[in-house]
């Protein structure tokens, strides 16, 4: 703004600068965009980011392999199973472990319940950010019940370091498998409940309708993943196209849709979660006997009770505990299905029991310049919908 | 289409650019020199039988302590919808002014990571159109993932490794 001869304040242009974030409470944590308005209207979106930054990435170059896996945990913060796995996967890929059926069938519940509470929190908070309270209230209801769940296996609610290299940390129980039965049993009427507050409410029909869409051809380009792809008409979960952890022997859909827009991503995570549920539902049914790790001793702890009769055994769990793991020299990429897309580890080894280098491909991080495409031509309103459609999670965007 | 046969077809359809190919646990690789990298990107991306049209990733490395020629590696992760197949680009930075050509030309999704290289690595990426800091605060000095680049900032571990080369090897953290 300047001032005229006369004293009054003359605009030097039509547009406004609105600042949002990284204080916002429907930024979902320290995501900051600065607006360029005309009026009601956005004109451009600029994403700025990195107040969460931690160096996790440069922090894991100088740990021991075992000692990334609870770090991994705090990148994506809503799915610590599936960042686990990604991780184990990657490196078990260096050292060409084979896993047991029994620990791969309990690394899938543990990744669909992780799903299953993700895509809860993502629903209560985008339905809270468009205006509607209750369901907000009814998601936490039920993710409470997974992070029970949670504690019940691992100890830890949310930041579980459950699945491990070569295995998983603990075999499963009797009283946790119940638990899950309970769940499963539970879960499905409450997801038609969800849908009855939202599906055909105009209110969140109006909102979402039509609003921050992308075609498939800029989905992809923008290097979209996860729900926000699916809903814009492209079929591709890695669970199916490059199946891991014995994903190829679970029946499942992959729900897609094809207006691209938020209430398309709401549907379709929506599915989603029905199709966790299925799928744990039908690990429970088939949960093999045998071993929760692998049971190389090079890789994984030799059980507790042989410490005091084995000699062997004694010295590789010192071995593993003092030195840890030595992983063969060479570079690999494993991708996984997060709930919010591809989560994948690029690890390079250089033979030591240190990694050489550890690097996160986050959903999150690469979606957030096509979601600021989307908010390009929508009303001041509509991008905490756009934001909350997309899911995004600060932990792992600046990592 | 697997790993050996999307080898098989780059080398047929481009002899001339690619340095190397490698079948690491049978993911295709290729190596390429900077000034070819948009010459073989566009030929994946555009190949009907290959066609990467969705990048993963961009991810770079620092190979100062092993002691690699060069020293610097743009790693790009590749995928294509419709055939369901997978490959990676490695592109070797010299370590003078190192720089490499923009691909987001191509993909868009690639904006955002090769900017974070810039930021973390320091290579310039040639054609960019915001060549600034993307997750480090702008006036930062350093690029952190670089291996000479200190883990901490206490003043002592700073002069310590000021003659980096030789000295890094043994300032390694303790954890080792």
């Amino acid at each position: 703004m300047s001032i005229t001869d006369q004293g009054l304040l003359e605009r030097e242009k039509d547009t406004m600068t609105l600042n949002m974030g990284p204080q916002h409470p429907s930024t979902h944590g320290v995501f900051r965009v600065i607006l360029e308005m005309d009026g009601e209207v956005v004109r451009t979106a600029e994403p700025e980011i990195g107040y969460l930054h931690t160096g996790i990435e440069k922090t894991s170059e100088n740990k021991r392999y075992v000692h990334v896996i609870p770090m991994t945990d705090r990148l994506d913060y809503l799915n610590p199973p599936g960042n686990n796995l990604a991780f184990c996967l990657a490196t078990e890929k260096l050292l060409s472990v084979e896993i047991p059926e029994r620990a791969q069938t309990l690394r899938v519940i543990m990744c669909e319940l992780a799903r299953i509470a993700s895509h809860l929190v993502w629903l209560g908070t985008h339905a809270l950010d468009i205006g509607a309270m209750t369901v907000f209230l009814y998601c936490w209801r039920e993710r409470e019940m997974v992070l029970d769940l949670n504690e019940e296996i691992s100890g830890v609610r949310m930041m579980t370091s459950y699945i491990r290299i070569g295995g998983v940390a603990k075999d499963a129980t009797r009283p946790w498998l119940d638990g899950i039965q309970n769940f499963i049993d539970y879960f499905p009427a409450k997801v038609d409940e969800y849908e009855k507050l939202l599906t055909n409410n105009p209110i969140w029909i109006d909102r979402t309708q039509g609003v921050g869409e992308m075609s498939r051809e800029d989905a992809i380009n923008w290097s979209m993943s996860g729900p926000a792809l699916r809903a814009s008409g492209v079929k591709w979960d890695i669970r199916k196209s490059q199946p891991y952890s014995g994903y190829e022997k679970y029946n499942f859909d992959i729900p897609t849709r094809t207006n691209g827009d938020i209430y398309d991503r709401y549907r379709v995570r929506i599915e989603e979660m029905r199709q966790s549920r299925e799928i744990v539902k039908q690990a429970i049914e088939k949960l093999p006997t045998g071993d929760f790790k692998a049971p190389d001793n090079k890789v994984s702890l030799p059980p507790r009770d042989t410490l005091h009769t084995s000699m062997e055994a004694l010295i590789h769990h010192f071995k593993l505990v003092s030195e840890g793991i030595s992983v063969p020299k060479g570079e690999t990429y494993v991708p996984i299905e997060g709930p919010r897309g591809e989560v994948g580890f690029y690890i390079v080894s250089d033979g030591s029991n240190v990694p050489y280098r550890v690097k996160l491909r986050a959903p999150s991080f690469l979606a957030i310049p096509g979601m600021c495409q989307m908010m390009s031509g929508c009303y001041i309103a509509d991008v905490v919908g756009i934001i909350g459609s997309i899911d995004i999670v600060m932990g792992e965007v600046d990592r | 289409m697997t790993g050996e046969e999307i080898v098989e077809q780059v080398k047929v359809g481009l002899p001339d650019f690619i340095l190397d190919t490698a079948l690491p646990q049978g993911d295709a690789v290729l190596f390429v020199a900077p000034d070819c990298l948009q010459k073989v990107a566009t030929f994946l991306k555009d190949d009907p039988s290959l066609k990467f049209d969705y990048l993963s990733d961009v991810s770079g490395v620092d190979y100062l302590i092993e002691e690699r020629e060069p020293r610097f590696e743009a790693v790009y992760f590749l995928y294509s919808i419709d055939h369901q197949h997978s490959i990676r680009i490695r592109v070797g930075i010299e370590e003078e002014n190192p720089s490499v050509p923009t691909v987001s030309r191509l993909w868009k999704g690639a904006l955002y990571p090769e900017q974070e290289l810039f930021d973390m690595f320091g290579i310039n990426i040639e054609g960019h159109p915001r060549m600034e800091r993307l997750i480090m605060p702008k006036e930062w000095v350093g690029h952190p993932l670089r291996k000479d680049y200190p883990l901490t900032t206490e003043p002592v571990t700073f002069s310590y490794n000021r003659g980096y080369k030789s000295e890094l090897v043994k300032s390694k953290p303790s954890t080792r």
